[in-house]
């Protein structure tokens, strides 16, 4: 099997852009990405496509990912649109890393993109509910943020975890959001403000969710003996892993973990031959606080039931032991479900070629990045390590 | 899945309106809501109805605020307002996720036990669909004769 070489990535700003429709979006994080492969590359040299995307204008679309190619003037080449609810780009990423592993192509584009701020309303509520069970859960009046707090009411009752430690993520996720340019939510919050805005859904208060952005996210990968003809400075890919988990939160015999989560992550790890202490950045799918905390566990990043303590003891912030979205995460970079998981590799590779825009949000000396990537509520995941050359 | 039409909800009358159970004959598992495969041993395996009591604990629990409802529930949230929907362990084993009713707010915790009543859950194509919710279990008030 061939290795694999992330040899340029792009992403717009992830945010509300009454201007800019899916088909601008994609184009911009596209050509972003191309102009990024330092020696240049044709694009006509893009052999496949794989792009994550949920939806438009609140209802699936139908040969999404030829208007996409289309539209980046690569008609011709397949294209597949990929769906695993916010999990999409992650497992697009993951198509094209296998496309090139099996020897099909040398060069291939994964990316995503999702346009989610010109939905009315009341089909924004109906829209973001089809990504978990629908049958039951949603039919019991239950909500997304219903459904990580039902998780965030566990890991409370279990392990002793405060609203003060959700809170604690959204402070420092903002906090490293301020510091970059391309994330939706530019500024920092307090303690205070995150523990006294409004409730979403109890323990989980607004500061608790990400947020509904627009966005679109691109990496072009090639086969890694190819790499330094694109570039001086290939990320690799390193070890990747994926699981899925019951759709429904009810049928869970534990909902302090995601399953999915950590079966991901020990493909991964076992294939990188390295273990969750040797990661020196990881961009986390933190699309509710206690998310974050979870994965801290499923992750390995510490042992079970004490992520809370990781998160309280300054660990996860730049500059501790395991920075944990320097990016500002899901939950200050935005999530636009589609373009998340691309976004994610956007952000490690930055992170692993020392380009972050402000030295402050730069992980100094990172080798080892990792990715986690989450489709609804655990029923999908897929996690990365990607590595410095 | 997203819309669930009135005749996929009727299928699964029997588990909405009973909360019919159903234990596979090859392990033992109980299966609800009701599935061809069983989830525990994988196998397509025979299933024999079973009544679930519908007594159980709060497992967990959450209050959806106003403002945040699924588009099913916009009556209930204009008339209502916020609303707790917890996943109850029932004593057979499953758990089942429903609505709350009859509660004060305050008392609400994990490891409450509540029993089942029909009620009704929402409306949609003029069409009321018809359900299970739970309410705590309140010693029973001793009415002197009068």
């Amino acid at each position: 099997m061939y290795k694999v070489a992330i040899i340029g990535v792009g992403q717009t700003r992830f945010g509300e852009f009454a201007d800019k429709g899916v088909k601008e979006l994609f184009v911009e994080a596209f050509l972003e990405a191309i102009n990024d492969v330092d020696k240049g590359i044709d694009p006509k040299e893009i052999e496949e496509a794989y792009i994550g995307n949920l939806g438009v204008g609140g209802i699936q679309l139908g040969n999404f990912s030829s208007m996409a190619v289309d539209q980046i003037g690569l008609h011709g080449i397949p294209a597949t649109r990929v769906e695993n609810a916010c999990a999409s780009s992650g497992f697009a990423f993951r198509s094209a890393v296998m496309a090139i592993m099996s020897g099909v192509c040398d060069v291939v584009l994964a990316g995503g993109v999702e346009k989610m701020t010109d939905i009315p309303r009341d089909k924004l509520r109906y829209w973001l509910g089809v990504s978990g069970d629908t049958e039951w859960e949603r039919l019991a009046g239950m909500t997304f943020p219903g459904v990580y707090a039902l998780m965030a009411l566990r890991h409370m009752h279990q392990y002793g975890t405060k609203r003060e430690h959700l809170a604690m993520v959204a402070v420092k996720n903002h906090k490293n959001g301020a510091q970059n340019p391309k994330a939706h939510f530019q500024r920092e919050t307090t303690l205070e403000r995150a523990l006294n805005s409004p409730m979403v859904a109890y323990p989980l208060t607004i500061f608790d969710c990400c947020p509904v952005s627009d966005g679109a996210s691109v990496a072009i990968l090639c086969r890694a003996d190819l790499a330094k003809k694109y570039t001086d400075t290939p990320i690799y890919v390193a070890g990747f892993g994926a699981g899925t988990d019951r759709l429904s939160l009810f049928e869970r015999e534990d909902f302090t973990t995601l399953m999915s989560s950590v079966l991901a992550a020990k493909q991964a790890y076992k294939m990188a031959g390295i273990k969750p202490k040797d990661v020196d950045v990881a961009e986390v799918h933190d699309c509710f606080t206690i998310a974050e905390i979870i994965a801290y566990e499923d992750l390995g990043f510490c042992k079970k039931g004490e992520g809370a303590k990781l998160i309280e003891e300054g660990e996860t912030e730049i500059g501790g032991r395991i920075p944990v979205n320097p990016s500002g995460g899901l939950k200050a970079k935005g999530h636009p479900i589609g373009a998340t998981g691309t976004g994610q590799i956007y952000e490690i590779v930055k992170q692993l070629r020392d380009e972050a825009e402000k030295r402050s949000r730069q992980v100094s000396g990172a080798e080892i990045g990792l990715t986690h990537n989450v489709g609804g509520s655990g029923g999908t995941a897929v996690v990365h390590i990607l590595r410095r050359g | 899945m997203a819309y669930v039409s009135i005749p996929a909800y009727w299928k699964t009358i029997p588990q909405r309106y009973s909360l019919i159970g159903l234990r596979c004959k090859n392990c033992g598992y109980i299966n609800f809501p009701a599935r061809e495969i069983c989830a525990k041993c994988g196998k397509k395996s025979e299933f024999e109805p079973i009544k679930l009591s519908g007594k159980g604990k709060i497992y967990s629990y959450t209050i959806i605020a106003a403002g945040s409802t699924p588009p099913e529930f916009l009556l209930q949230e204009k008339y209502v307002g916020s609303y707790p929907v917890a996943i109850i362990e029932l004593v057979e084993g499953p758990k089942i996720v429903a609505q709350l009713t009859d509660y004060k707010i305050e008392e609400l915790k994990i490891g409450m036990e509540v029993e089942a009543v029909f009620r009704k859950i929402y409306e949609d194509n003029q069409v009321i669909r018809y359900g299970i919710k739970f309410r705590p279990i309140r010693k029973r008030r001793i009415h002197k004769g009068s």
